[in-house]
């Protein structure tokens, strides 16, 4: 006989990404997920904010139906934490308001119960918890986000930096043999329908 | 994920189902949240993001023209005080509030024209002026009165806003709430 397999907290897409069924995704076909990407429960991922203007030359390519729609697109092995919330930027761009894509690079981790509204985060970054990234912030790799930090508006933060306080200020660098620390390949593995007990 | 499913969206146990006044030009996404007993009245323009929780049980609700209510806000947590006034929360127009913020009933009125960052907290009885800005992640105790066109910022500081910029961005305010109109969908007829 048949038998289902029993409903896990999350789904597992082919192609390694495990989303959390509690997770709140809105608009999910403009969300790119790079793969192997963990999303946790009450997780909100804006995905209807996609950008209003669209430039010329996008309607004259006839290879793609739709012009590219992305509203949030996220790298490999990213780790978003309970309650953290990603949702576009948002701005006034020649006389009219439009949202712009949130990009992400790999090996991201998004601490619980934090705002990200950035307009790019590279590679290798740890975001705390309880976070704030304003509206089209820029954060380069490589860096370290302590708890609690409000990053205003606009901020770029340079790469291999630490970064606390409100508002946020670099405190500190990223020590040279610091950059293993940024790998997510373990913790992916921990979390799921048949977590791995977490390498010791 | 398929292309056939558009959004998840867990179901989220509601409350009683609160009378509402909703002006026709509003925006009020379909897994918006109101529950309570009290009156909510929406006027127009007016935009509610999905997943926001606007509770009328300890008072009524009063959203002014062109706000927006970004998501996972509550307006009209129950504080500690616990007590139960006519008017839970009043927002003026043109008033803006940032994801997770929490506005606690009790006669708490938020002036015109006023951003409430990401994750603030209002107290209960709050008076917030014209014009502010309030950072992300500011709490305001029960029952402050903060003066007009003020900033607060970094734990608590404060300063006067002396740019005058009010009336751009009340018409940048429009113009979000233009593009917005268009992109969420709306459905005040769930609610009526």
């Amino acid at each position: 006989m048949s038998r289902r397999p029993p409903r896990g907290e999350y789904i597992e897409t082919d192609t390694g990404n495990k989303v959390a069924r509690k997770a709140t995704l809105v608009g999910t076909q403009n969300i790119m997920l790079g793969g192997k990407t963990v999303i946790q429960p009450e997780v909100m991922i804006r995905g209807d904010l996609i950008r209003s203007i669209q430039s010329s030359s996008s309607s004259s390519s006839s290879s793609s139906g739709t012009p590219n729609n992305t509203a949030v697109a996220i790298g490999r092995y990213c780790f978003l934490s309970r309650a953290s919330c990603l949702r576009p930027p948002g701005r006034l761009y020649k006389g009219a308001f439009t949202y712009m894509p949130l990009r992400m690079g790999d090996h991201v981790f998004v601490g619980p119960s934090s705002v990200i509204q950035a307009a790019s985060i590279g590679s290798h970054v740890y975001i705390g918890a309880k976070v704030v990234v304003g509206e089209f912030a820029i954060i380069k790799d490589y860096v370290r986000v302590l708890d609690e930090t409000i990053i205003p508006p606009n901020m770029v933060i340079p790469s291999f930096s630490i970064v606390a306080g409100q508002p946020a200020r670099v405190i500190g660098e990223v020590p040279e043999g610091g950059h293993e620390a940024f790998e997510l390949r373990e913790l992916y593995k921990t979390v799921g329908n048949n977590p791995q007990p977490a390498a010791s | 994920m398929s292309s056939k499913r558009h959004s998840i969206l867990p179901a989220v146990s509601a409350g009683p189902k609160p009378p509402v006044h909703f002006s026709s030009s509003i925006t009020i996404a379909d897994s918006a949240l109101l529950t309570g007993t009290n009156l909510i009245t929406i006027s127009s323009e007016s935009v509610i993001h999905p997943r926001a929780k606007l509770d009328s049980l300890a008072g009524r609700i009063t959203i002014g023209r062109r706000c927006v209510v970004h998501e996972r806000t509550m307006l009209g947590a129950i504080g500690t005080s616990g007590k139960v006034t006519e008017q839970a929360v009043t927002l003026g127009d043109y008033v803006t509030v940032e994801v997770a913020a929490s506005i606690e009933a009790g006669n708490t009125i938020i002036g015109e024209g006023t951003t409430i960052g990401v994750g603030s907290k209002i107290g209960a009885g709050a008076v917030i002026g014209k014009h502010c800005t309030l950072t992300p992640h500011t709490e305001i105790p029960a029952g402050e009165v903060v003066p007009d066109f003020t900033v607060i910022y970094s734990n608590g500081m404060r300063r006067i806003d002396k740019r005058g910029v009010a009336d751009l961005k009340n018409k940048g305010q429009a113009r979000q709430i233009e593009v917005l109109r268009r992109m969420i969908p709306t459905n005040p007829a769930k609610f009526a």
